[in-house]
């Protein structure tokens, strides 16, 4: 159904959240929304590392862009809550598109270590200007909901419906545009850059707009989670999000956007079994500690036994029964007796 | 082309068929603002905190929920307060903000107590009051320990209480102190360039005072070896005979070590955050000898002092709910003084306790209640300000601050233009059975 009719499903599944969030107990519902802001932050992770294979260990960072920018349009500008994830979007994006000039460059480890080093130093630089607020930072307040939408209609409800909407109309564009010529282009360029410039494709550019993209979607997700919380402050955006992200990434599978969910679902599930692991047996203690614990057993996991991802997996045990696997792109080209192909195999 | 799978199809169905009937077997929960106040019985009461327990700020302030409790107990074995006995339920928000946000809305609305208490840090506090919409709910905040000034504001925060006097306040004092005893002498100020050095920078200028070097410094920088070293330096171009730091206890950490280590004298006057022995013997106790001489501000009586009808009942109660493994420090007094004011608001608001009239118990009688302080309070039905000043004293060599002329001579303020006097506040004796 997802294959045949996309907008469909996605158009459907939106209904069922909002049948959800009518009927959830208000934790659920804020719990929702962050579930759908995790899933931003995933996806644009895997476009980066599963279909470009630029490693980004510090997407905090564009979270944090995004964040600020929004509560800045907001506060100064008075801007409407859809302009400041547009504002979050562009700043995001002009941050990743500078960073994704030196990424193109680098590779493996050592771009890992810059991305790093950007998680852990672009929150702090909210410290260097008075108009960020320092360590206090600033409040992002989108004001109330709507009076037509009721009394009863609570503020974690709006944050749900316009954190899922954000979330359903970006995962829709996503899964168009790896699906389109930009998206092949990305995957070519992953497996086998050679050969990708070879057949054309523009490496450099490629892995500058990937970056670029994947930035901007990182900030729209740090605007919502600034939303959520109503405050933007380096404090907001620790190394540790930048982590779990990447660790939402590879519990989804970094090569296919179907599995996003998982990770999303998972990040924020895991803190609540520890809390009820805590309840029954011991003591806050657990409840700190259990969630890393729980994280990094099913990170272990999860490279042992699926590393693509469960969805991957799936794919792979249908396409091994017969059944026709989503396209795979291959182009390989022939100089002379040596032969480069995107596919490796 | 796709081919039509049947079975494919037949799998959608079921499990969005599944997911339909899931929704509709959940109950729809609607908010009803007009429910009675939760967390509270005939015979408990149940108030909740989220602070650091872990992660950077743990070191120190983690001991302040256990404080509480400890004094919370005490109360309950007394009888409780108004024949209600206090259950406090703590969580761990490791000082960011995002997990304080998730733990306060444990707190009230699965936990669902009737108040917070005591959270603690400017942003985590922030956060949580306008995500949880505190004031929209009607829960009280009592007494958040940050000294931001913005939290006594009622029209922004109509259901938080401050406690601490804020940075203005300590800032205005310090001038004072600094223009009597230090006239003539070469003035610097190291600040932590935020809301928190600039409240201080504010409180600075309406006093009149201006330094001869300002060296500001980027929250976090001063982890960082250099620029301990580099504010030293500074220092000795400009033969600052007094140096005043207005910044958190690692800044003072790495200022008197590098001094030390550069063989540079100053006089050293601390703000009241960067001048706490236990935060900073956390992270060497070897540097908090070099806390000897410096001037330092306080508001509440030493936690050294037992001559003291409050820090002894408090001590008496931390040793018993403790033992002696643990110090009685100024975290200690402040988590016990917080938890003592809860307890004086609660009492004043009577047996038909609710969340409204707790905050109207504040407001028109919390400028009288007992407290530990030995300044003002400032509670009233325009302001939420606790604390209102400072007494000034001296540190000795195990970092215990006692007071210049061998007793508080305490100094009060307002966050404004409002000038600095020296208290005739009579603090009211502690309360029979310390109740």
């Amino acid at each position: 159904m997802l294959k045949k009719h996309p907008l469909i499903t996605f158009i459907f599944f939106g209904f069922i959240l909002f049948l959800i969030s009518n009927r959830l107990d208000e934790i659920r519902v804020y719990q929702g929304a962050t579930v759908a802001i995790y899933a931003i932050g995933i996806a644009s992770l895997i476009l980066l590392i599963g279909y470009s294979g630029q490693v980004s260990l510090g997407h905090g960072a564009f979270l944090a862009i995004g964040g600020f920018a929004a509560a800045l349009a907001r506060i100064h500008y008075e801007a409407p809550i859809w302009l400041t994830f547009v504002v979050a979007v562009l700043a995001a994006a002009i941050g990743g598109a500078l960073l994704g000039l030196a990424a193109a460059r680098l590779s493996g480890p050592y771009l890992a270590g810059t991305t790093l080093a950007l998680a852990i130093g672009l929150p702090s630089i909210a410290n260097q200007f008075s108009i960020l607020g320092g360590e206090q930072g600033i409040t992002f307040d989108i004001g109330l909901p709507p009076a037509s939408l009721g009394e009863d209609f609570t503020q974690y409800k709006w944050f749900f419906w316009i954190s899922w909407t954000v979330a359903l109309i970006t995962l829709y564009w996503l899964r168009n545009i790896l699906n389109s010529r930009y998206g092949r282009g990305w995957r070519a360029v992953r497996s086998n850059d050679v050969a990708a410039e070879l057949a054309g494709i523009h490496v450099g550019r490629n892995k500058v707009l990937a970056f670029t993209i994947s930035a901007g979607l990182a900030g729209l997700a740090g605007a919502l989670l600034a939303m959520t919380i109503s405050l933007a402050s380096p404090g907001v955006f620790p190394l540790a999000l930048s982590f779990s992200l990447a660790t939402g990434a590879v519990l989804s599978g970094v090569t296919t956007l179907g599995g996003v969910m998982i990770g999303a679902v998972t990040l924020v599930a895991i803190p609540e079994i520890a809390l009820a692991i805590a309840n029954r047996y011991g003591s806050e203690t657990i409840t700190t500690n259990l969630p890393g614990l729980l994280v990094s057993a099913l990170l272990i996991l999860t490279v042992l036994f699926v590393p693509n991802g469960p969805v991957e997996q799936i794919h792979a045990k249908r396409a091994k029964k017969g059944h026709s696997s989503h396209s795979l792109v291959e182009i390989s080209v022939r100089v002379g007796s040596k032969k480069w192909s995107t596919n490796k195999k | 082309m796709i081919r039509i799978n049947r079975r494919k199809l037949i799998t959608t169905s079921a499990v969005l068929a599944i997911a339909a009937l899931t929704v509709a077997a959940v109950p729809a929960q609607a908010f009803n603002p007009s429910m009675a106040d939760p967390g509270i019985t005939g015979s408990t009461i149940k108030l909740g905190i989220t602070s650091p327990l872990t992660g950077i700020a743990a070191p120190g302030y983690s001991k302040i929920p256990g404080a509480m409790k400890a004094y919370f107990d005490y109360v309950n074995t007394k009888g409780g307060v108004n024949g209600r006995k206090i259950t406090l339920v703590s969580k761990d928000d490791q000082y960011i903000p995002t997990t304080a946000v998730a733990k306060a809305n444990e707190l009230i609305l699965r936990d669902r107590v009737f108040a917070l208490v005591g959270t603690l840090g400017t942003a985590s506090t922030k956060a949580l009051t306008a995500s949880t919409q505190l004031s929209k709910r009607g829960v009280p905040s009592l007494f958040v320990n940050t000294g931001w000034s913005g939290f006594a504001d009622k029209k922004a925060y109509p259901t938080t209480f401050s406690i601490l006097p804020s940075y203005q306040m300590e800032a205005k004092i310090m001038a004072k102190f600094i223009k009597k005893e230090y006239t003539g002498k070469k003035l610097a100020l190291i600040y932590q360039d935020d809301d928190f050095g600039r409240d201080a920078l504010a409180g600075f200028k309406t006093a009149g005072l201006t330094f001869d070097t300002y060296i500001p410094y980027a929250s976090g920088s001063q982890a960082l070896p250099a620029t301990g070293a580099g504010w030293i330096s500074k220092l000795k171009t400009a033969g600052a005979e007094v140096t005043v730091l207005f910044g958190v206890s690692s800044a003072s950490t790495a200022a008197l070590a590098n001094a030390y280590g550069a063989g540079f004298k100053t006089q050293w006057v601390l703000g009241s955050v960067g001048g706490d022995a236990t935060t900073i013997a956390a992270t060497s106790k070897n540097y908090v000898p070099l806390l000897n001489g410096a001037k330092g501000f306080s508001f509440a009586p030493a936690p050294t002092d037992t001559t003291d009808d409050y820090i002894k009942k408090f001590q008496e109660i931390y040793t018993a709910a403790y033992g002696t493994t643990q110090t009685f420090d100024n975290n200690v007094v402040a988590g016990m003084s917080n938890a003592f004011l809860v307890v004086q608001a609660l009492k004043a608001a009577g047996k038909n306790l609710t969340r409204k009239g707790l905050i109207s118990a504040i407001e028109t009688k919390g400028s009288t209640f007992a407290s530990p302080f030995l300044t003002p309070l400032g509670y009233s039905a325009k302001a939420h300000t606790g604390a209102t000043g400072y007494w000034i004293g001296t540190y000795g060599p195990t970092g215990a601050l006692t007071p210049d002329g061998g007793k508080y001579t305490v100094y009060t303020t307002d966050s404004g233009t409002g000038p600095v006097v020296e208290s005739t506040y009579k603090r009211p004796a502690m309360p029979e059975n310390g109740l």
